[in-house]
């Protein structure tokens, strides 16, 4: 719980500064609100996974090599896991906060290292998450990747369905008179990703509509840079579509 | 990349005099770039994505021709491919022949020697009979020659997949005569330890 607590000190501090894009359309509520209702949801479940964790960590314990490379404590993965959950959901499957939280579930590890490495070289600009970056061991990154990449929650779902056929289109096939490549050909014919490539299957509508209008602005990467052409080629409606299907996607 | 696009846009004069205009011609290079990389040297999509830089102007021509009447089956690429005018194909074939990127990576070294034995010579498949050398029609450097594609630097993944699937892939159109068939009893007649020799040689080439 001390976690939690600390993190809902830093919630309140972070929720006043300026950040990205904000939506009319968001749900209302304000992150402390949020966070305290998914703390009570997820406790149960949350209780299980921390001990599932620990039989896990203990067997690899006992092999030795492993446990230098492990470099924290079973209590304390559980402990970061939880505190991740708080935000992005008790099976990571995103929430819709004062800002939309990203799914984690089924992410591709090597991406979700990736990312979290540009949380903290600032190379991905976000205010809050590049504390909570900042505070984790590669060792950690690369359990928690590896941690959020087992979960399969269906996803949030339900954000404008109506746009999702146009969306399917413009995934699988691109728009080749405006030179937008099909989505398809790195991210895979079911969204799944791959490697450094992310999943975007059941990514929340809002993240994916926020993300992809803001790309240039908040991701500065040399692995991201591919992505300019093709953001700035999709008109808004465009991006809703594309945000619509990947959503809705299991 | 805008360094690329405009190094690239010097050299295809040839383009400029083509019916493409200056612009539409550095919009869809970039949008080739987005997928096959900044120079073309090829991108580990969803799907290996291939090597273009260093190509036959010829092959990258046929290819989206082949891509646009569906004798080559591919998704994307056949929407890539349909809204090229001739005069566009020309043009970037043009621009990828004259790229030379760094192959992205080779595959297996340990299996090199054995794929340039086979590449040069050539082998004996097992329902007897002589498969004649790669290098008889794609070149010693397997540099290829007009229709014939380079195949040196590709990626050594998109090699195995072109191989182990070319009778789905190519030559769709039964009664279009089409020089992929060249290639179909051969791909069919190597072993998949054959295939994989041969991709990890040519993928260690410049």
């Amino acid at each position: 719980m001390k976690l939690i607590t600390s993190y809902r000190g830093r919630g309140t501090e972070v929720g006043d500064e300026p950040m990205v894009l904000s939506f009319p359309s968001a749900p209302a509520g304000t992150p402390r609100e949020g966070c305290r209702r998914r703390i009570v949801k997820a406790s149960g479940l949350r209780l299980a996974l921390q001990l599932a964790i620990a039989v896990v960590v203990f067997a690899t314990a006992a092999g030795g090599a492993a446990t230098k490379a492990l470099a924290f404590s079973s209590h304390e993965l559980a402990a970061k896991i939880a505190y991740c959950q708080d935000c992005h959901g008790p099976a990571g499957q995103g929430y819709r906060g004062f800002y939309p939280m990203p799914r984690l579930a089924g992410q591709q590890v090597e991406y979700f290292e990736d990312q979290l490495r540009a949380f903290v070289e600032g190379r991905r600009l976000n205010s809050i998450m590049s504390p909570v970056a900042r505070s984790l061991s590669p060792a950690m990154m690369t359990a928690l990747a590896t941690d959020f990449r087992a979960f399969n929650p269906r996803p949030l779902g339900g954000d404008r369905r109506e746009l999702a056929a146009m969306g399917e289109k413009i995934f699988q096939d691109g728009v080749p008179e405006q030179n937008v490549p099909a989505c398809a050909a790195c991210h895979g014919p079911e969204a799944t990703g791959i490697k450094q490539i992310p999943r975007l299957s059941g990514q929340l509508y809002l993240y994916m509509v926020k993300t992809l209008t803001n790309f240039r602005k908040d991701r500065k990467e040399h692995l991201s840079d591919v992505m300019y052409p093709v953001v700035e080629s999709l008109n808004k409606r465009q991006i809703e579509a594309v945000a619509a299907y990947v959503s809705s996607l299991r | 990349m805008l360094v690329i696009v405009f190094g690239g846009a010097g050299r295809t004069s040839a383009a400029e005099t083509a019916a493409v205009s200056k612009p539409e011609l550095e919009a869809k290079i970039k949008y080739c770039e987005i997928c096959h990389g900044h120079s073309a040297e090829g991108f580990e999509g969803y799907y290996p994505i291939p090597r273009l830089a260093g190509q036959t102007p010829d092959f990258i021509k046929y290819s989206l021709q082949a891509f646009a009447e569906r004798t080559r089956t591919n998704n994307i690429m056949f929407h890539v491919a349909r809204v090229l005018s001739p005069d566009m194909m020309a043009a970037l074939g043009a621009h990828f022949h004259d790229l030379n990127a760094k192959p992205l990576g080779a595959g297996p070294t340990d299996l090199v020697a054995a794929g340039k034995e086979i590449f040069e010579t050539g082998v004996e498949p097992r329902g007897g009979g002589r498969i004649k050398s790669c290098s008889s029609c794609h070149g010693d450097n397997a540099e290829g020659n007009q229709d014939f594609p380079r195949l040196a630097g590709q990626l050594d993944d998109y090699i195995v997949d072109k191989l182990t699937n070319w009778s789905k892939e190519f030559g769709q159109h039964p009664s279009k005569m089409d020089v992929s068939r060249i290639m179909q009893p051969i791909a069919e007649a190597l072993t998949e330890a054959q295939i994989k020799a041969v991709a990890a040689y040519l993928s260690s080439l410049q």
